[in-house]
């Protein structure tokens, strides 16, 4: 027999070639150096390529992804906005009846009342205004100037520092993005349920010019980490579930994409505890 | 919320909860496995920009079809095979770019050349990267899902929707494609170039 071509090498080494054939390859092989190298390293091959370290996911590609799963999960919720995808959507119900009725959260204290009216005639929740406290949100209510840090914990982290009172007013950049950026304090309860309607409405709000400070370098890594080089829409810090957050809406397309971060976010961690897609052109 | 390391609530169970309406789920599903499915779509798709399309396109694909999927295997294998299927029509959209081939050992010594010192891990993974765009799209994918990620033969024909037999002839064929190209990086020691005793008696 003359030598093994490596196709036969190969598809006898998986199983591919057996009774007389497979004797006669066998028995080739048996008395074959060149033959039996040639299938080492075809065992080899297999060795080699089991051995490629996995390839990390790039940070651009999960924000890709992130923002590409808020859309879907916003389309999910409001049919009406499907712009034209056609496909059969996948077999999700309506939501359950009592879901979007009243959505309990608690509207932020900082805005003064003219901008309150603002909030109201955007005609998102108006009956809620004065509604302040649920069972989620029993430590925030409307009114009171309760929204500086003090009943915050200071940490190291990100929401701690970005939220001490003394950075000092700091005006809106023109156009903000992850290198220049201003923070505004909120006392907003983000809650999951509802967190795309609340991020509207705070993007609203963002829109009667609250106060802004300086972010603080761990803020700014974190913002960075998260939202690229995207342009930035607003960053917020509020609560959620009980603990600090940022809130930090970008531009990533033709809609903008919602991240609530929390307080482990850094250069390294994203630490995102729920993210959404909501219009643009709200800010 | 920190994954739990899949336990529970089980893949299985979260997609049930996704087409229930909970809005969390995919999410929560799609990052356990996402970094494994990032690796099928770079290393069949080969291009980063286009394997990212291709991953979003995927996941786009099982969260508008999660409905259909009848547990007649693992979400996971569920998972891949889109991934698959997205990254093949990648491929054969981006028509323009064909495969080089493997005969063709102009263009297999530029790649060689092309790629520095064989020897370093580094560039043994440039290498592995340039010899699989050498198989066409199908033998690359096979070879992938075994090779690379080490899924069984059963499990890989889940993957890929096809037999058994066919998975292990198309990763037999993609090997021996392979085959001259590995040779040359293990510093050609084929039996063709030297006369060098065998190795012990192990034949």
């Amino acid at each position: 027999m003359t030598h093994l071509d490596n196709d036969v090498l190969a598809e006898f080494r998986a199983g591919l070639l057996t009774g007389r054939r497979g004797t006669r390859i066998a028995a080739h092989l048996a008395g074959c150096e060149r033959c039996t190298a040639l299938d080492e390293q075809l065992a080899g091959i297999s060795v080699l390529l089991a051995s490629v370290p996995a390839p990390a996911l790039p940070d651009r590609v999960a924000r890709r992804l992130d923002t590409a799963l808020a859309a879907e999960v916003a389309r999910r919720d409001n049919p009406e906005r499907a712009r034209g995808d056609g496909a059969g959507e996948s077999a999700a119900p309506a939501r359950p009846a009592g879901h979007r009725g009243f959505p309990p959260w608690t509207w932020r204290v900082l805005i003064p009342a003219g901008a309150a009216v603002v909030l109201a005639a955007g005609g998102f929740g108006l009956s809620q205004i004065g509604h302040s406290t649920t069972s989620q949100s029993a430590t925030s209510s409307a009114g009171g100037a309760q929204a500086t840090s003090a009943a915050r914990p200071s940490a190291s982290r990100v929401n701690g520092p970005a939220t001490a009172p003394i950075q000092g007013a700091a005006p809106r950049p023109l156009r903000m993005t992850p290198a220049n950026f201003v923070v505004t304090t909120s006392s907003t309860e983000f809650a999951r349920a509802t967190f795309r309607q609340q991020v509207e409405s705070d993007l609203r709000a963002a829109a009667a010019s609250p106060e802004t400070h300086a972010p603080l370098a761990p803020l700014r890594a974190c913002v960075r980490k998260i939202a690229g080089d995207d342009t930035l829409q607003l960053v917020e810090t509020a609560r959620f579930e009980g603990g600090p957050a940022t809130l930090i809406v970008a531009r990533t397309g033709s809609d903008d994409t919602a991240w609530l971060a929390g307080p482990d976010c850094s250069a390294t961690n994203r630490d995102v505890l729920a993210t959404t897609s909501v219009p643009a052109g709200i800010s | 919320m920190p994954d739990d390391g899949g336990d529970w609530p089980s893949d299985h169970e979260l997609l049930r909860r996704h087409v229930a309406g909970d809005a969390e789920a995919f999410g929560e599903l799609f990052r356990r496995h996402r970094d494994r499915l990032w690796a099928v779509a770079l290393r069949t798709v080969c291009d980063p920009e286009e394997a990212a399309d291709a991953l979003q396109d995927a996941m786009v694909s099982a969260f508008r079809r999660a409905a259909d999927f009848r547990g007649e295997s693992a979400v996971t294998t569920w998972l891949h095979r889109i991934v698959v299927n997205a990254s093949l029509d990648r491929l054969r959209r981006r028509a323009a770019r064909p495969a080089l081939s493997a005969g063709d050992e102009q263009s297999f010594e530029a790649l060689v050349a092309q790629d520095g010192d064989p020897a370093r891990a580094a560039d043994t993974r440039l290498d592995v990267n340039a010899a699989l765009r050498l198989l066409p799209p199908q033998q690359r994918a096979a070879l992938v899902v075994v090779d690379m990620l080490g899924f069984s033969v059963a499990d890989a024909a889940a993957i890929l929707d096809t037999s058994p037999g066919t998975v292990k002839s198309r990763c037999a064929r993609a090997r021996a494609r392979l085959l001259p190209y590995v040779a040359h990086l293990q510093g050609n020691r084929s039996a063709s170039e030297s006369v060098s005793p065998a190795q012990g008696g192990d034949s």
